[in-house]
């Protein structure tokens, strides 16, 4: 069947399967590899893209449901340009191997739509479905709030 | 997983139609428990109907005796909406408290509730606030609904519209999440119904949800809330029985704390 | 090759914490999976769903008949392709002479299954999904035979054996130390102690699923191979050996890998298996694992029981240390489980402490489980955990101030360097100053007040530390090999053969270069992996990779800065100067540059990390729900080069012991079935399960190699599983509870708390 989607701000029309995932048209289909699967029970958030501004786990969502959607992976959000999502996790050293990497910084995207000034409680709960084994977290927790201030500032 | 096909619905009959003539046929709101679930293998269907868009299972209102939310709503809709947070605060609660964020803005009330996961979260105030499943060929009340373990009084091809809730005086959930499914080791919803009366429900820790009469009566007298006993607790490698009994009697603590 | 690994961008007024990042953040990073070729097969391995059976009969009849199916691969064909087992790296010698008795994981079962999940066959398929249909139509019987699940139900008298060669089920009875000088020692003591720890299974859970891609060059006859590992030397060498395809004939390329622990350090039946297959059909062959099947079949970490007993005098100073161990090999010896049990054990058995006589006697045990191999520390944090809590008990046991016990127990500086009874060299450590600083950033003294506090507030709190020692890895080829070349716009590129899997390497080495040759940090690039170059090195591991490649660029800068004096004053430098590198090598021409390729090359041993760490808890008794208030780090990691990437080091390794020591557990139930197969029931620390480290280190380098660096990649976990077990314990013997296993769960510390009655 075929399905169109904006991946990126870029019009896709492809032609899927009825069981393909969202993350295989971008993995796949796309080439846009860096969106990971790290797990099969929905639980890890390494497959976290928007859709339609909304954090969702890609490996949970089938390609015919994203027909009409606007998607944002990892690739598209930057730009030419790093997001200050993306500075700020580089600059508080908030990656080790960064396979979790896209997902997680996609996940405190959407998190900082929502809460643009979260509290502690908001982070955690804002990173409850994504996974790290490597940083130990407290680094993730530092870029969010770094990323926003920085938000707030150049929306000030 | 198994090949299957997949069509949006272009309307309630459609999908009805659709599932009362092809019995594989299964339909998919969120998807957070399908999905998964046909990735594992752990079923097979020949095509999925996507009820999820369909104006009909949209939406939230309050009327003069009850709150209704479509069965398509998601579940960060239902915690972040301003009249359920004023009509039944409890139930804005719940919704906060399932999964985490990117399942909230996939996964639907009238998929969780035709689930009924023991250790699902809406169970517990769809029961607690007298609620009745309303689907497309009848109407249902909470206590008839829930039939056990993964079981409820939905007919083949039958298909959950929306859910009508009382409005409670006072609402509540309290929730101990699973260390790793994040699902409800106890969860517990109390509501005070007015002339209705107090309810206590309890998820997580049996085969379903059930009432917790004991603990409505204690509330009622001004009495501590006492120890769970309940014939059906779960008890497994995280967790005994007793320990379940436990934490749903904290959770209730909780609950009615917030409601002091 | 469908992509290749992004080469270095970075954008301006963005402070980098590492070279690294930008691809990362950006998804342009180049992960196993990432790579898949055009025309690539898929691989689907069927897996014994039973702990132990024989093998009756497969018939794969359907399987070969199924759409899309290329080959299937039983044992027959592995064996037909001259491919075998799985090799095995250690053996020891045992307890009165004996050789140890190995099993080795065969490639696909022959005849009988020993695990949940032991790989049986492969199907190869145009289409994953083809592949997997046509795997459930294998027609496999097995007799399923009761499975010895755990360690004493294996050891016990008369007990069925898993092996043929292995009688007992003991690979090994190893001991180290003097036997007879502990009994003495213990005969004479005023005081003793015991105290049993074990570690349970773990899964390591790297995020990446583990995943191998190959693709066989018919012209040139070589096979290359992509895959996450430790380093590409030591993965060719165990394929090779296990696939029977000379050496020459593999190439092992490994570019950005997601986390490894030490579970990429060994290859796995899907590694040959994929490499045998690409071979025979003549197309790319991939397999990339579902995280169930990674959870299922992944060698798993821990699995030891280490049984101390301590004689004092009765000041507290310790006589003897003895350990009776148990350690959990799992169904076969396919990683260092040898090397864990046996020298990882004893090697620091005497932790931080001067004990005039030590003895370890460990029984290295096959069991119908995965294999255990190495994880974050193998072995390391095991013992350290088994010396810390011990000493506690002994503490609590006897009246003693545990604080005050280590102290008049640490080895003191001027006995260094310090041969333990048991014939480890450590060079200096300062036991007295971390100590004293993490007492102080503590406020150890002031916990009384706060533990008040929180009673009154309904809650429990406890404070413990941990006083740890770990060895390093030791290395296990003669040395460590990098060379070096200049381009055109004078960037150094390093060819080295040991792969980060986020330990930051790039960066690291970038900055060592800086250091000792003035060349900015950012015109260094360290090309892990093999290119083309035959060197010699360890891969990453054992915390000794910083030290280890690090110390051969160390060299390799020496080399060049030699050099490039040399050429520079050829060319008419005046004497008694130098050039300035960066503006220099861009001017000379390509002849002139490849003057100043070199090779650097370094040979570095165990080195000693540790310190001590502080960890305060509170538990709610009402949920049995333990919070961490405070932890504090102060180590000893010899020269520190990169501060922030030690500290990231350091904050993951002490949430990966958090996790064994609140929430991790891989159980398998009395048929040998894993009830812990998903994240649904294995539970993973999340944020928020642990505050910042507090992280300070002495910055006191060691002699022992060139970088004067001594490792951390391992610190983090070996102190905090005690320090944060000790803090439990602090609160459970409050509260009558003698002893307690990890994991402290919420649900086992309130069945502590409230017993049944």
């Amino acid at each position: 069947m075929k399905i169109s989607i904006e991946v990126n701000g870029k019009a896709q029309s492809l032609e899927v399967e009825g069981r393909t995932l969202l993350v295989e048209v971008l993995r796949e289909h796309l080439g846009l590899t860096g969106t990971h699967v790290g797990c099969d029970t929905s639980q890890c958030g390494c497959c976290t893209v928007l859709v339609d501004g909304q954090g969702v786990k890609s490996c949970t969502m089938l390609a015919g449901q994203a027909d009409g959607c606007r998607i944002t992976t990892i690739e598209g959000l930057g730009g030419q340009s790093l997001h200050p999502v993306q500075v700020a996790f580089t600059e508080c050293h908030a990656l080790q191997c960064g396979f979790c990497t896209p997902g997680m910084i996609m996940s405190v995207t959407s998190l900082l739509a929502k809460h643009p000034n979260p509290t502690d409680e908001q982070i955690i709960e804002g990173l409850a479905g994504n996974l790290c084994r490597c940083t130990g977290y407290a680094n993730i927790i530092a870029a969010v709030r770094q990323a926003a201030s920085a938000m707030a500032g150049s929306a000030a | 997983m198994h090949a299957f096909e997949y069509r949006r619905a272009a309307s309630l009959n459609d999908a009805v139609g659709t599932l009362a003539t092809d019995g594989d046929a299964r339909p998919l709101a969120g998807g957070m428990t399908l999905i998964p679930s046909l990735k594992h293998r752990l079923n097979q269907v020949s095509q999925l109907i996507d009820i999820g868009g369909l104006a009909d299972l949209q939406g939230i209102s309050v009327q003069a005796d009850h709150l209704w939310i479509g069965a398509a709503m998601r579940h960060q809709q239902v915690a972040d909406s301003a009249e359920v947070a004023r009509a039944a605060p409890g139930l804005a609660q719940l919704a906060g408290l399932i999964g985490d964020p990117q399942v909230r803005a996939r996964g639907t009330i009238g998929g969780s509730v035709a689930n009924n996961d023991p250790a699902a979260d809406y169970p517990a105030a769809v029961l607690a606030l007298d609620a009745v499943v309303v689907t497309e060929r009848r109407e249902l009340a909470a206590a008839d609904f829930f039939q056990g373990f993964f079981m409820t009084a939905l007919e083949p091809g039958e298909l959950i519209t929306g859910i009508r809730f009382k409005l409670p005086r006072r609402s509540a959930y309290a929730k101990f999440k699973h260390p790793a499914s994040g699902y409800a080791m106890a969860g517990v919803f109390a509501a005070d119904l007015g002339a209705a009366g107090l309810r206590v429900t309890v998820t997580g820790a049996g085969g379903g949800v059930f009432r917790w009469t004991a603990a409505e009566q204690a509330w009622a007298g001004g009495s501590s809330v006492p120890t769970l006993e309940h014939p059906d607790l779960l008890e497994d490698i995280h967790a005994p029985a007793r320990y379940r009994a436990h934490l749903a009697k904290v959770m209730c603590e909780q609950a009615l704390r917030q409601l002091a | 090759m469908s992509a290749v690994p992004a080469s270095e961008t970075s954008l301006p007024g963005v402070r980098y914490a590492r070279r690294e990042d930008h691809r990362l953040i950006t998804g342009t990073g180049a992960f196993t999976d990432d790579l898949r070729p055009e025309q690539m097969l898929h691989g689907h391995v069927i897996r014994s769903p039973h702990a132990r059976a024989r093998i009756v009969r497969i018939d794969m009849t359907a399987v070969k008949a199924a759409p899309g199916v290329r080959w299937v691969m039983t044992a027959e064909e592995v064996v037909q392709q001259g491919a075998g087992s799985l090799p095995n790296a250690f053996t020891f010698p045992g307890r009165g002479g004996t050789t140890q008795q190995v099993a080795t994981m065969p490639v696909l079962a022959r005849e009988q299954v020993l695990f949940v999940g032991q790989p049986v066959a492969m199907v190869v398929a145009d289409t994953a999904a083809q592949a997997q249909d046509a795997a459930d139509l294998a027609d496999i019987e097995y007799e399923e035979l009761d499975p010895l699940v755990t360690t004493d139900q294996a050891l016990e008298p008369g007990a069925s054996q898993l092996h043929p060669n292995v009688p007992g089920n003991l690979s090994l009875h190893f001991e180290s130390g003097d036997e007879q000088a502990v009994a003495e020692a213990f005969a004479r003591a005023p005081l003793i102690s015991r105290h049993r720890v074990h570690t349970q299974r773990l899964v390591g859970f790297p995020m990446e699923p583990r995943a191998v891609i190959a693709s066989h060059d018919a012209s040139t006859g070589i096979t290359r191979l992509f895959t996450p590992s430790q380093g590409v030397t030591g993965m060719l060498k165990s394929v090779s050996a296990a696939s029977g395809i000379p050496a020459d004939q593999i190439e092992v390329l490994t570019y950005d890998v997601g986390g490894s622990f030490g579970l990429r350090s060994n290859p796995y039946s899907e590694h040959v298996l994929v490499v045998l297959a690409a071979r025979h059909l003549g197309r790319p062959v991939g397999w990339t694992g579902t995280r169930s099947e990674v959870i299922v079949s992944e060698y798993q970490g821990r699995a030891l029981t280490l049984s101390g007993s301590v004689a004092l005098d009765r000041d507290g100073r310790i006589l003897a240390l003895r350990f009776d161990d148990i350690i959990d090999l799992g169904a076969f010896s396919a990683g260092p489980s040898s090397l864990i049990g046996a020298r990882n054990l004893s090697v620091t058995m005497g932790g931080s402490y001067r004990i005039p006589a030590l003895y370890m006697n460990s029984k290295l045990v096959y069991t119908n489980a995965v294999p255990m191999a190495a994880y974050r520390g193998a072995g390391r944090p095991d013992i350290a955990f088994a010396i810390e809590t011990l000493l506690d008990h002994a503490a609590h046991e006897h009246g003693f101030d545990p604080v005050q016990l280590r102290r008049i127990n640490f080895i003191p500086p001027e006995a260094f360097p310090y041969k333990t009874a048991n014939g480890t060299l450590y060079d200096l450590c300062e036991f007295h100053r971390t100590l004293d600083r993490a007492l102080e950033l503590s406020d150890w003294a002031g916990f009384e007040a706060r533990r008040e506090a929180a009673a009154r507030q309904g809650k429990l709190r406890g404070i413990g530390l941990a006083c740890y020692l770990e060895a390093s890895g030791a290395g296990a080829v003669p040395a460590d090999t990098v060379q070096g070349d200049f381009d055109e716009q004078g960037q150094l590129t390093i060819y080295g053969v040991t792969g980060a899997s986020g330990q930051g390497h790039e960066t690291s080495f970038a900055t060592i270069v800086e250091q000792e040759l003035g060349l900015p940090a950012h015109r260094v690039r360290y090309a892990a992996g093999y290119h083309g170059r035959a060197l010699m090195g360890n891969g990453t591991g054992g915390s000794r990779t910083l030290y280890g490649a690090g110390s051969a660029i160390v060299e390799l800068c020496a080399r060049i800065r030699e050099q490039a004096q040399a050429l520079w004053t050829e060319l008419g430098g005046a004497a008694g100067s130098s050039p300035e590198l960066a503006s220099w090598i861009p001017k000379l021409d390509a002849a002139q540059r490849a003057r100043l390729s070199a090779e650097g090359k370094a040979q570095s041993g165990s080195t000693f990390p540790n310190g001590t760490h502080v960890a305060e808890i509170e538990i709610d008794p009402a949920t049995g729900i333990t919070d961490v208030v405070r932890y504090v780090a102060v180590d000893d990691l010899g020269r520190v080069i990169s501060p922030q990437l030690v500290l990231g080091q350091l904050q993951g390794g002490v949430v990966q012991g958090w996790g064994q020591v609140f929430c991790e557990h891989a159980i398998y139930d009395e048929r040998g079935q894993l009830s812990t197969g998903s994240l649904m029931d294995y539970a993973l620390p999340k944020a928020g399960c642990l505050p910042a480290v507090e992280a300070e280190q002495i910055q006191a380098r060691t002699e022992l190699n060139r970088v004067g660096a001594k490792g951390v990649g391992e610190a983090g976990c070996t102190g905090s599983i005690p320090a944060l077990t000790n803090a439990m314990m602090n609160v459970l013997r409050r509260q009558g509870v003698a002893a307690m296993d990890t994991p402290f769960t919420p649900a086992r510390v309130w069945e502590a708390l409230n017993p049944a009655a």
